[in-house]
């Protein structure tokens, strides 16, 4: 494995690492990986998770480029008047052109933590070279600050994750202590979420629909990573698991849940976890992307396997049955 | 338009990276290093630093950041981190500097707990020029109980993560290890106990409440050094915020420029 700084853009200011799999380590069919900036924090991610990820994907074969989008980070800042969403878009194609330039690689997934999954959609639908993304904790397009819901959808989300399982959380409750008021409003909360006519889709919500439609009509592999502990999580099951049954993928290996951790991953055992699982979805993304391209099965097998999935037989289900799907 | 220049540099066996900006016009004739904190704050205050490097280079001066050995985009586990080894790597990233720019005056700035390694640096070479120490850790064992009690208030919000699947010989910092060893380390530091002058002039930037009290400031008015102390009502940059956003104190950024640019011609 080892690293390199480059410097690459229209401007030549995007600041990266690009991550090579070992001498002779690497595969011309398989995928680069590109991990996409969480929010303002820089190309390295939360508690360095980034760095942890890309040696972890190179040592399994993989280039894998994390840069920074201009503005964040050590990239410059742009001087032309492109709103962000658009310039991010642009950028990503840029990092894409640069691997295709300098590695020889013509097929991408895209991954990223937060406004890194967000902008790891939009530049899958904008660029045909993406066969697959693996966006982690989504922010859902009604997660606004100016969203009437949301500080009722904070509340319920501390009362039900986190109050419940807190003894000082229950003595306050019995001795009078509690905002009764602010439990009753996040019960209603919770409980008006769960009638389907009460549900109002924004058109932001709309359009994150038809980009996944898109997507799964381009044959381009999906995979949601979400921490339990993210408030946004019921938002982005109800809209994904929609277009999933319309078009018969298999939802169970589409989102992927995990429990009790936060949305940056903020203790070592969330991370390790996280890229045990970030390994298993990217060998099902290239073996039910190599099977749909080449009609065979490439699968990567990553060292590290949790004994609770049987990895290989289900990657071969999911890629059977979206070969299926796609034919 | 090239503003930066990113690279690796050091040993091939441990190569750190860094960013070398270099300036356009009005050259000064000292190089500035900067020591960044580590683990959780060293990702909050990356934004600081990095607008920081900028201001100095749009002044003249050419400035070179760059990250230890297990920190950021250097290689090395972050377990493996340890105070000799951060301080060898300050030391690299002296060496790497100077022949650069092919300046031989050095103004070191440390923010944090790279304000630390800066003095600990400065008082073991001797032949610094100028010294920037932004809320530096003076007291290296109020410096880990803070990082504990932030840990504490961290996991009172969130559910509590499960278990590590791997025996863990190190301890969780908001997601950084820190090991026993570089614990240890860290508890013995002291800089009231450095008597030999870091640099021949030292500013002390302070906006942290609880190091105001540290008599660091005392301490060091009484080795040689030319010191000037600044005190600022700003926000501890490197604590996380509730909404993630990444804090640049520009009236801070501004003191440390215009001393810089007075301090080395």
């Amino acid at each position: 494995m080892s690293e390199e700084a480059v410097l690459f853009g229209e401007m030549k200011s995007l600041v990266g690492i690009v991550t090579d799999p070992p001498e002779g380590g690497g595969n011309d069919h398989r995928p680069a990986i590109i991990l996409l900036n969480p929010g303002m924090v820089h190309r390295v991610g939360p508690g360095r998770i980034y760095v942890t990820i890309a040696r972890k994907l190179a040592a399994m074969g993989f280039v894998v480029l994390r840069f920074d989008l201009s503005g964040i980070g050590d990239s410059a800042v742009r001087h032309d008047n492109l709103p962000f969403d658009k310039s991010a878009v642009r950028e990503t194609q840029n990092a894409m052109d640069f691997l295709q330039a300098t590695r020889g690689l013509g097929h991408f997934i895209l991954m990223g933590i937060c406004s890194g999954a967000r902008i790891s959609l939009q530049a899958a639908c904008c660029d045909p070279r993406v066969i697959g993304a693996l966006p982690i904790n989504l922010p859902m397009p009604d997660d606004g600050e100016g969203n009437p819901d949301q500080t009722d959808r904070r509340a319920a989300y501390y009362y039900w994750r986190v109050a419940i399982h807190n003894l000082d959380s229950w003595l306050k409750f019995v001795t009078g202590r509690a905002d009764y008021r602010q439990i009753l409003r996040s019960l209603q909360f919770w409980a008006k979420s769960r009638l389907p006519s009460q549900r109002k889709a924004s058109p932001e919500s709309l359009k994150f629909e038809t980009n996944v439609r898109l997507l799964a009509s381009r044959g381009v592999q999906l995979a949601f990573i979400c921490a339990a502990d993210d408030s946004p999580l019921e938002t982005l099951r109800e809209a994904v698991s929609g277009v999933l049954k319309e078009s018969r993928m298999p939802d169970d290996a589409r989102i992927e849940i995990m429990p009790r951790t936060d949305h940056t991953f903020s203790s070592l055992s969330d991370q390790e976890r996280l890229l045990k699982k970030i390994c298993e979805l990217i060998d099902a993304i290239v073996a039910a992307s190599s099977y749909a391209r080449f009609g065979q099965f490439d699968v990567v097998v990553s060292p590290e396997r949790s004994g609770k999935l049987a990895p290989g037989r289900r990657i071969r289900q999911v890629a059977s049955r979206i070969a299926g799907w796609i034919d | 338009m090239r503003t930066v220049l990113p690279l690796y540099f050091g040993s091939p066996e441990k190569p750190l990276f860094g960013c070398y900006h270099e300036p356009r016009a009005n050259l000064r004739k000292c190089a500035v290093v900067i020591c960044q904190p580590i683990g959780h704050e060293y990702i909050n205050c990356h934004r600081a630093l990095r607008q920081l490097a900028v201001r100095l280079c749009d002044a003249g001066f050419p400035v070179f950041r760059f990250d230890y050995y297990g920190c950021g985009d250097s290689s090395g586990n972050a377990e493996e981190g340890s105070i000799p080894q951060w301080v060898e790597d300050a030391s690299t990233a002296i060496t790497e500097a100077r022949r650069r720019t092919g300046l031989v005056q050095v103004c070191l700035i440390g923010l944090r707990l790279g304000g630390a390694l800066s003095v600990m640096i400065g008082a073991r070479r001797g032949d610094l020029e100028s010294l920037v120490l932004w809320d530096p850790v003076v007291n290296g064992k109020s410096y880990f109980e803070g990082l504990l009690l932030l840990q504490k208030e961290m996991l009172r919000l969130r559910s509590k993560p499960s278990r590590a699947q791997k025996p863990q010989s190190y301890m969780d910092v908001l997601g950084f290890p820190f090991s026993d060893f570089l614990r240890a380390e860290l508890e013995k530091i002291n800089l009231l106990a450095i008597g030999r002058k870091p640099a021949k002039n030292v500013l002390v930037i302070q906006s942290d409440e609880a190091g105001k009290n540290s008599g660091f400031e005392d301490h060091l008015s009484h080795t040689e050094a030319h010191l000037q102390y600044q005190r600022f009502d700003a926000p501890p940059i490197w604590l996380p915020t509730a909404t993630g956003s990444l804090l640049v104190p520009s009236q801070v950024l501004q003191a440390v420029v215009s001393w810089t640019c007075r301090t080395c011609s």
